[in-house]
């Protein structure tokens, strides 16, 4: 509303300058360092190496494993549970809402120590398994890529279930029944008409997941040790432990492309569709 | 489209104990009256919840996150309503470019920008670790603070401003008497919603510590490294409650969801 320019710049002034010398500038340098040979000449050697290593190749494979694997269940437990609280009564929905989204108010440490107690070798679900005579001494969950699995859905879960029922809520009320009427069997009601129409929120959901499990710290360094290393507790291990800032640069570097990726993506799918609401 | 609620309740119920049920097991689990974390508990007693407070490092550590919390929010509040100020109501020259500037915090992962922090600020310019931590954690919370407050403004009808300047009072005076008062929600639950993030970020800090600078979450971490007994359990379960009653308290009194 008011034309003045110079007021309006010097307003954001401040902010844009924090952000920027404060973030974009030390980050820029870390990411380009992985950039420049001995010499100080561009080169991509850095990245040859890294990927020539095979734990770096197996933590980067396992990263992107684990992330699928997370979207997918969470995507599957998302439908279903999505899809029975949309069809609450508007009060009993608001308050299992309530109770979905409560956990993200929760800091992760408290979050992912709880299964330390559950799935430790003593943990709850050995206790039961021995109980009912299935194993002798207790499986070994903790420290593996269950354990980082579990605690990751767990953690995210609640996104792709926000994400689903916001999407479903906007979904035209009658078209399952019709579906239903004209002797379309659940499968194809699923696939036919649920899945094309909440499509957005399904792609929303599924990034969000996807680049939180990729880009996680504190479930990994907590459920998987040093033995199931992610992108990022491979990268403070090599900062840690053997000062190697080129792989912290390239992994880095590697994070966040993929952020970039999935915000540019998020972007694109929010802008053009408000109309609806 | 009825399916059977009993279905539909089952579907729920399972979701639930999956998302819910682990609180539940550390609440109980830090009840123990026993040496050793474990579930079910072996006897019941208060006393690791008791434990907490006498352990110094969790003291200090908590310290440390609360002024973190409290006045890395402030700050950023302080650089980031002028700037929703102008984005909403000014023709700010390269807005976008700006918006994006301001919140790529949101973008680069934490990890990054710690440790980006620690080699090219505290190195190089003998910055203190708390000092960045500070930096860092304003910058964190910024875009959050840009955001809530800018569709605060968005949401106010500029004609009483129009009215006040019309009637004579300076540009100044009509924010402050006149758009505050109408913000003081989205800024306060923008408050709230930093303080809860930087609270709770484990990420950007986890570089920047030193001797006697660590952040809660960060010392929490460590000391599970070294121990296993209750008390991080149960400083887990007072860190959730405090959370969730902010939260609580803030949805109640203010209907913060509507601002976030």
């Amino acid at each position: 509303m008011f034309e003045n320019r110079t007021t309006g710049l010097l307003l954001v002034l401040p902010a844009a300058l924090f952000a920027a010398v404060l973030f974009l500038v030390p980050v820029g340098i870390l990411l380009s360092e992985a950039f420049r040979s001995d010499g100080g000449s561009f080169s991509i050697q850095a990245y040859i190496d890294f990927f020539s290593s095979s734990r770096n190749n197996t933590v980067f494979w396992r990263s992107l494993k684990l992330g699928l694997y997370v979207m997918l269940t969470s995507a599957v437990i998302g439908y279903a549970t999505a899809f029975c609280i949309v069809q609450l009564k508007p009060k009993s929905r608001g308050r299992i809402f309530a109770l979905i989204i409560l956990p993200l108010m929760i800091s992760p440490v408290a979050r992912t120590y709880a299964w330390l107690v559950i799935l430790g070798r003593t943990g709850l679900v050995n206790q039961v398994l021995i109980g009912l005579g299935l194993t002798e001494d207790g499986l070994r969950i903790l420290f593996t890529e269950t354990a980082v699995f579990i605690g990751l859905l767990q953690l995210f879960l609640p996104l792709m279930i926000i994400s689903l029922m916001s999407s479903m809520e906007n979904m035209p009320r009658d078209v399952i029944p019709a579906a239903r009427v004209l002797g379309a069997s659940w499968f194809s009601v699923f696939f036919r008409v649920i899945l094309p129409l909440t499509r957005e929120g399904l792609v929303v959901g599924g990034t969000l997941v996807f680049a939180g499990s990729m880009t996680a710290y504190i479930t990994p360094a907590i459920l998987g040790g040093s033995k199931v290393l992610m992108l990022e507790t491979l990268l403070y291990q090599r900062v840690t432990v053997a000062n190697d800032y080129t792989s912290a640069s390239v992994i880095a570097m590697i994070l966040v492309m993929m952020s970039v990726v999935t915000n540019l993506l998020l972007k694109r799918l929010a802008k053009p569709r408000n109309r609806r609401v | 489209m009825k399916t059977s609620s009993f279905a539909n309740w089952t579907i729920i119920g399972l979701t639930l104990t999956f998302l819910i049920g682990p609180f539940i097991v550390i609440i109980l689990a830090a009840m123990t009256d026993g040496n050793n974390l474990a579930f079910p508990p072996e006897g019941l007693s208060l006393r690791w919840f008791v434990k907490v407070f006498t352990i110094e490092s969790f003291r200090d550590s908590f310290v440390i996150s609360m002024v973190l919390a409290i006045f890395g929010t402030l700050a950023a509040l302080v650089i980031g309503v002028p700037a929703a100020y102008a984005i909403s109501r000014y023709k700010v020259p390269g807005a976008g470019a700006v918006q994006l500037i301001v919140s790529s915090p949101l973008i680069v992962p934490g990890i990054i920008v710690g440790l980006a922090l620690l080699r090219y600020l505290v190195i190089p310019t003998g910055f203190t670790i708390f000092a960045t931590l500070f930096l860092a954690h304003t910058a964190l919370i910024l875009p959050y603070a840009v955001r809530v407050v800018t569709s605060s403004l968005q949401n106010l009808r500029t004609d009483v401003e129009e009215a006040a300047l019309i009637l004579g009072c300076s540009r100044l005076g009509s924010f402050f008497r006149v758009v505050f008062p109408n913000i003081r929600g989205g800024i306060l639950a923008a408050f709230i919603l930093g303080f809860v993030t930087s609270f709770n970020q484990v990420p950007v800090s986890l570089f920047l510590s030193g001797p006697g600078v660590r952040t809660l979450p960060i010392d929490m971490l460590a000391y599970m490294e070294t121990t296993y007994d209750p008390s991080v359990a149960a400083l887990a379960c007072l860190l959730a409650f405090m959370s969730v009653g902010i939260v609580f308290l803030a949805e109640r009194f203010l209907g913060f969801s509507k601002y976030v």
